[in-house]
């Protein structure tokens, strides 16, 4: 098992490296620097301000140093924003779009669970058919019209929850739905197959002539199962949520890196893009080789094969 | 075979069909049996035969939809389980009555410790506690003869093989010492040589237990070695039923003597090999008369529009031959009579 | 060889001679189709779905003939107004026809969703048919790269390069197509690995056929119905990125319209005019709905193993 962690931490190395490398390149390439402001810029000054964010060297020296920095840490400074480091500036930002996407996270796997095994239990019934329904309306509408239409009716209209900000609880439902509900309706379908699936297998039947109650036969002989699909979409989902936070934190005004991000693409902020991009290649990384260590580890079958093939 | 008159459990009338969307599947179509304390009843058929699915009907584990259990009743002392509520039922299944499957790669939970799934149906019908469940369940383990029980428990079933598997499942079976056991071709699954050692494991331990069990196979070897007596199913319905040894040496149904003379071993070296001509009737098509009799070799035409239904003719030994019953046919088989030909003269 | 002989000598055309010659294959082959396609006739919501589809895009092909009013045509007198008459679905702030601009939008939506479903398609089909076809370490060294890409952050590199390369149309579904292909050749490189191992394509391997002429001619029309049913999936996840990139103004640029677009002009005075809002987002969602509803039928319809409960 930890053989297999290891492996799978040294495949990701490489992926980071690429990330990195190629924004970098790709971000140097771009026409339009980020001082291309509307007023012009004295030679001297632009001189100065190229010493000043290293601009001046050579671009493989570039490369060298921002790798060497960002090992340790530090970002660079932001281009927009003299004086504030990236780094600062996702600190602020990154714990607000992981609380959205914790709360997210945790409307989806509770809606999209609850639902798909409640429809996998009766299938073809009216048990199956609502909440199927509601899940495939879920995956209909995308959060840049269900965020809108949240602020619209609960916001504006019943003026029940605040529509921008993340300061109290309030504030937190009305975001994390709009980023949840998608994750919610897919979950409910893939939590619906799987277990589909294994209420099928043999061993349901075993545990049922065992006198098992329903209840018993789902909860501990089809969930663990069942639920395999779910857990395996747990990385990609978290990558998902983190990438869907631009739409929602945009429509919500909140301050986190996905707000962030998108500012900088618009300011051509290029320090900041690139430390994004970065940031969120490892949390992607990161969240994926988590899943696919709880999905070894709620899988006993998976774990016998990966000790036996790492012997 | 015991002191009580009234079997354990007395099956009539059976009747489960599957509605689906190409019509309804009589997979059994109106069977009668009783098992008494202690014996071995042999249920045996061609795949598709029903057999299987009656076996599931009595412990209620027929999918619905599409199956459903369309009438008749089993009576388990004095409680009959097809229309007992689900609640009671839950008491006795898995406790009173308990079975084991075809397939022991497949019945085990590959996400549970073999450990937790043995120890299950203490802790729900005996009210054990966990650790008095755990030690019971190491002994039962023991029991079916697996080496190092006491750490093999925290295993998962994927760290057995076949055979070994197929022990745990009885070991689970018998765990709550039921009164009667539902052996669904426990050893087709397996190799030959394991087969004879699980079959010998049920044949110890029901009769150290007292258990009664209804051993279904296709396999009239294993019948003739673990059953006291026997139903031969073709086609959803029963066609034979008796003491083992009666209805092996002297059948009654033009449809087990074909079985019996179907079996490799009963044929002389070099010898072709018998066989029944044609395919089982589709089940979903109503089939009027005798089942068998689109292959019977000594069908008339009153066997293809007059009901079959097993009749005695003599004591505990009955067919549902119309012909037998008639006398017009006498059924003899190679095996005994090693008549060359057909082995039956009208 | 008879039969050979006899087709050749029948006139070229005479379709149902060569077709009862050429026996079983051929019957076998539409009668999948068939199969698929009566069952899918079956599925309402896939139906309805389909028809959707098809009549929104011959809508949006013959928009520019039919649109009650140019999409541009502004009339700040009026400015938004509710539905009416003469404004079926209202006008927006600027005055302009709202229903027009859906119209035109869907033009841009669809066009989006569809090249850049064929250019994730092109890439995919390719890469994974040739992956699953060499097999053994070229086979996979290619899903490795895959994986690799499946690890990378891809909405973000669309972003960055709408930002770099500025805010083109072409780019964009380039870009998205770039982003949806890995799926794919994972999906068709399942099937090919599956199919190499039976026997007609053994036997044209072992009777000398190409390469290219074994992929082209044995492998990809024995692919074709995951193809189609992930393409039918692929479509909706590609306009919803539109629609989101559109939503940020990092897709489609004005005085041009989409479905993103109006949605998001439609957001911000949706208090005042909801309609700005509703509508766009009406049309949106119920393409999306038809689009998984079809894909779901067409599942069930081209996948036997699902279809046999």
């Amino acid at each position: 098992m930890l053989k297999f962690i290891i492996k799978r931490f040294a495949a990701a190395i490489p992926v980071l490296l690429v990330v990195t490398t190629l924004t970098f390149f790709l971000v140097r390439i771009a026409p339009g620097g980020p001082f291309d402001t509307e007023k012009a810029v004295s030679a001297e000054v632009m001189q100065a301000l190229k010493r000043r964010y290293n601009l001046d060297q050579p671009v493989y020296v570039q490369y060298f140093d921002y790798m060497k920095n960002a090992i340790q840490g530090d970002l660079g400074p932001s281009f927009k924003y003299p004086g504030r480091t990236v780094t600062e500036m996702v600190k602020t930002g990154l714990p607000v779009t992981f609380e959205l996407g914790v709360y997210a996270m945790i409307w989806a796997l509770l809606i999209g669970v609850t639902a798909g095994v409640v429809a996998s239990l009766r299938p073809n019934t009216a048990q199956d058919y609502v909440p199927m329904t509601m899940s495939m309306i879920g995956i209909c509408l995308p959060s840049v019209l269900l965020g809108p239409l949240l602020v619209l009716v609960f916001g504006l209209w019943f003026e029940w929850l605040p529509v921008s900000g993340w300061d109290s609880w309030q504030h937190k439902i009305l975001p994390s739905l709009t980023l949840g509900s998608g994750y919610a309706a897919y979950i409910a379908r893939l939590s619906r197959g799987g277990m589909l699936e294994i209420l099928s297998q043999d061993f349901i039947r075993t545990a049922r002539a065992k006198g098992l109650s329903n209840t018993a036969v789902v909860f501990k002989h089809a969930m663990r199962g069942g639920l395999g699909p779910v857990i395996s979409f747990i990385g990609p989902a978290i990558a998902g949520l983190l990438s869907g936070s631009f739409v929602t934190e945009t429509v919500f005004q909140i301050q986190g890196i996905g707000r962030f991000y998108v500012q900088a693409a618009f300011n051509r902020d290029y320090t900041m893009i690139l430390g994004t991009t970065v940031l969120f290649s490892v949390m992607i990384v990161f969240f994926n080789l988590l899943s696919d260590i709880m999905a070894v580890w709620a899988n006993p079958r998976l774990k016998f094969e990966t000790s036996k093939g790492a012997r | 075979m015991t002191t009580s008159n009234t079997p354990l459990l007395k099956v009539d009338d059976l009747r489960t069909y599957f509605h689906t969307r190409n019509g309804v599947v009589k997979a059994v179509d109106g069977i009668s049996f009783h098992v008494n304390r202690g014996e071995t009843l042999g249920i045996v058929g061609e795949s598709g035969s029903g057999k299987s699915v009656s076996s599931y009907t009595l412990m209620r584990l027929i999918p619905t939809p599409p199956g459903r259990i369309e009438s008749g009743s089993a009576v388990f002392d004095g409680m009959d389980l097809l229309k007992m509520p689900e609640k009671d039922l839950r008491k006795v299944r898995g406790n009173r009555v308990t079975m084991i499957f075809q397939d022991p790669m497949t019945c085990l939970n590959p996400y549970l410790r073999v450990g937790e799934q043995l120890m299950e149906p203490l802790l729900i019908h005996k009210g054990l506690s966990r650790d008095d469940a755990r030690k019971r369940a190491i002994r039962a383990l023991e029991e079916v003869g697996i080496q190092g029980a006491a750490s093999r428990v925290n295993h998962y079933p994927h760290e057995f093989s076949g055979g070994m598997r197929q022990r745990v499942m009885i070991a689970m079976a018998l765990i709550t010492e039921p009164e009667l056991l539902i052996a669904d071709e426990p050893t087709t699954a397996l190799d030959v040589t394991v087969q004879a050692q699980i079959l010998d494991l049920i044949k110890k331990l029901q009769r150290e237990k007292g258990t009664a069990v209804v051993f279904i196979t296709h396999d009239l070897g294993v019948i003739s070695g673990m059953a006291d007596r026997v139903l031969v199913m073709y086609a959803g319905r029963a066609v034979e039923t008796g003491v083992t040894r009666d209805v092996f040496y002297h059948p009654q149904h033009p449809y087990t003597q074909a079985l019996i003379d179907s079996i490799p071993a009963s044929h002389a070296p070099g010898e072709e090999l018998f066989t029944i001509k044609g395919l089982p009737p589709d089940v979903s098509k109503p089939l009027p008369g005798c089942a068998f009799s689109l292959r019977c070799l000594h069908a008339e035409e009153a066997c293809r529009s007059t009901d079959a239904r097993i009749h005695e003719l003599s004591a505990g030994h009955g067919s549902s031959c119309l012909r037998v019953h008639q006398g017009s046919l006498k059924v003899i088989t190679h095996r005994v009579a090693h008549a060359s030909g057909q082995g039956a003269h009208a | 060889m008879s039969a050979a002989t006899e087709t050749v000598k029948s006139a070229p055309g005479s379709d149902e001679l060569s077709r009862a010659q050429s026996g079983m294959d051929v019957e076998q082959g539409t009668s999948l189709w068939t199969d698929a396609w009566i069952r899918l006739k079956r599925n309402r919501m896939a139906l309805a779905g389909g028809i959707f589809l098809v009549s929104l895009t011959l809508m949006a092909l013959v928009t520019p003939w039919i649109a009650p009013y140019t999409y541009e045509g502004q009339d700040l007198q009026l400015g938004a107004s509710a539905p009416s008459a003469a404004h079926w679905l209202g006008t927006d702030t600027l005055g302009r026809d709202l229903l027009t601009r859906i119209m035109y939008g869907s033009r841009i939506s669809l066009m989006v969703g569809f090249l850049a479903t064929a250019v994730a398609l092109l890439i995919g089909v390719l890469y994974g048919t040739i992956s699953g076809f060499l097999g053994g370490r070229a086979d996979m060294l290619m899903m490795r790269i895959v994986d690799t890409l499946y690890a990378l952050p891809f909405i973000i590199f669309v972003i960055l390069l709408m930002v770099i390369f500025g805010r083109n149309l072409l780019l964009l579904f380039m870009a998205i197509g770039a982003v949806e292909w890995p799926t794919m050749a994972r999906i068709v490189r399942g099937q090919v690995l599956n199919l190499r191992r039976q026997e007609f394509v053994e036997a044209a391997i072992a009777m000398g056929l190409s390469n290219r002429k074994i992929i082209l001619r044995h492998l990809i029309p024995n692919v074709l119905g995951p193809i189609i049913v992930y393409t039918t999936l692929t479509i909706p996840s590609v306009m919803l990125l539109e629609a989101f990139l559109s939503f940020l103004g990092l897709g489609v640029q004005p005085p041009m319209s989409s479905w993103g677009l109006l949605i998001s002009a439609g957001a911000e005075s949706m208090e005042e005019y909801p309609w700005l809002l509703i509508f766009p987002g009406l049309v949106l969602s119920l393409t999306l709905f038809s689009l998984n509803f079809l894909g779901d039928g067409l599942r069930d319809a081209l996948d036997p193993k699902a279809s046999k409960d």
